[in-house]
């Protein structure tokens, strides 16, 4: 798989391994929450619901990507899920109609101790250091 | 005739499931910390997960799936307290987070591993109390 950069130093190893563990908890918080409204509210507010469950799919996407040390696809989660946070943080604070009401991502994910907004800034960082490790052994 | 007991006679009085939820929530929020505080002295100490401390994580889970059966009762058969739904989505979740951790943990042979379940004992903790919160209690 090209995916995987054995040179480099692996993204779930060390503290790369508590970073994997904070995400997948997030991911199962969001997936499960997502889940829940979907299944048994979802009319109430299908954008906010069905972006629910999106953020959580992203979450387990990242969390699987850097437990394998699928770089690329860690870079492509971690980045999607920065968008996000930001933008329903900020869209939820200005408070566009109904838009993202209960969300883990709303008021830049306040409801969990604002661990979806930290997390994507240390994902990123993790996959930088990493990477360059590598390059300078390689060099 | 008013009746006396306003026609609910015939049904028997509800089973107050909230006596189990509670001391079984706050025996698992307990039971966590004390595994928490032994993960966190393994990282003070640097060294990794150990087997017995997996057993440790073994046994909340033990008191987690009693608490699912309860909950999943309570879904089941309704509850005018409580959604019954959420809260067993939550425990079933809760289930999920232990066993996963403690693979992940495992596999790492340094401190990180000890901090992964100082990290996953607190989360289950935590829930435990949002568990209290949605039942009302807190």
């Amino acid at each position: 798989m090209t995916d995987r950069q054995a040179a480099h130093r692996p993204t779930g190893s060390g503290p790369g391994r508590l970073l994997v563990a904070v995400y997948g908890i997030l991911a199962l918080a969001a997936t499960a929450r997502g889940i829940y409204q979907v299944a048994t509210k979802l009319d109430e507010a299908p954008v906010a619901y069905l972006l629910s469950l999106a953020a959580g799919l992203v979450y387990i996407v990242a969390t699987i990507a850097l437990a394998t040390d699928r770089r690329r696809l860690a870079w492509w989660a971690v980045t999607i899920e920065m968008v996000g946070v930001l933008t329903v943080g900020v869209l939820s604070l200005v408070d566009v109609g109904e838009f993202p009401d209960e969300t883990v991502w709303s008021a830049f994910g306040q409801g969990y101790g604002y661990i979806p907004l930290v997390l994507p800034f240390l994902g990123l960082f993790w996959l930088w250091r990493t990477g360059r490790s590598g390059a300078d052994d390689l060099g | 005739m008013i009746d006396p007991d306003g026609g609910r006679s015939a049904r028997p009085p509800p089973v107050r499931w909230g006596t189990v939820i509670v001391p079984l929530a706050l025996l698992i929020a307990a039971l966590c910390l004390a595994l928490a505080g032994w993960a966190l002295w393994f990282v003070v100490r640097d060294r990794a997960v150990i087997l017995r401390q997996l057993w440790g994580g073994a046994v909340v889970e033990a008191v987690l799936v009693v608490q699912a059966v309860v909950a999943g009762v309570l879904a089941a058969t309704g509850s005018p307290d409580v959604d019954g739904v959420l809260l067993w989505g939550y425990v079933l979740t809760q289930l999920l987070i232990l066993p996963i951790a403690a693979a992940w943990a495992f596999a790492e042979r340094t401190r990180w591993s000890s901090v992964v379940l100082f990290v996953a004992a607190l989360t289950v903790a935590f829930l435990e109390l949002r568990l209290l919160q949605i039942w009302g209690t807190v």
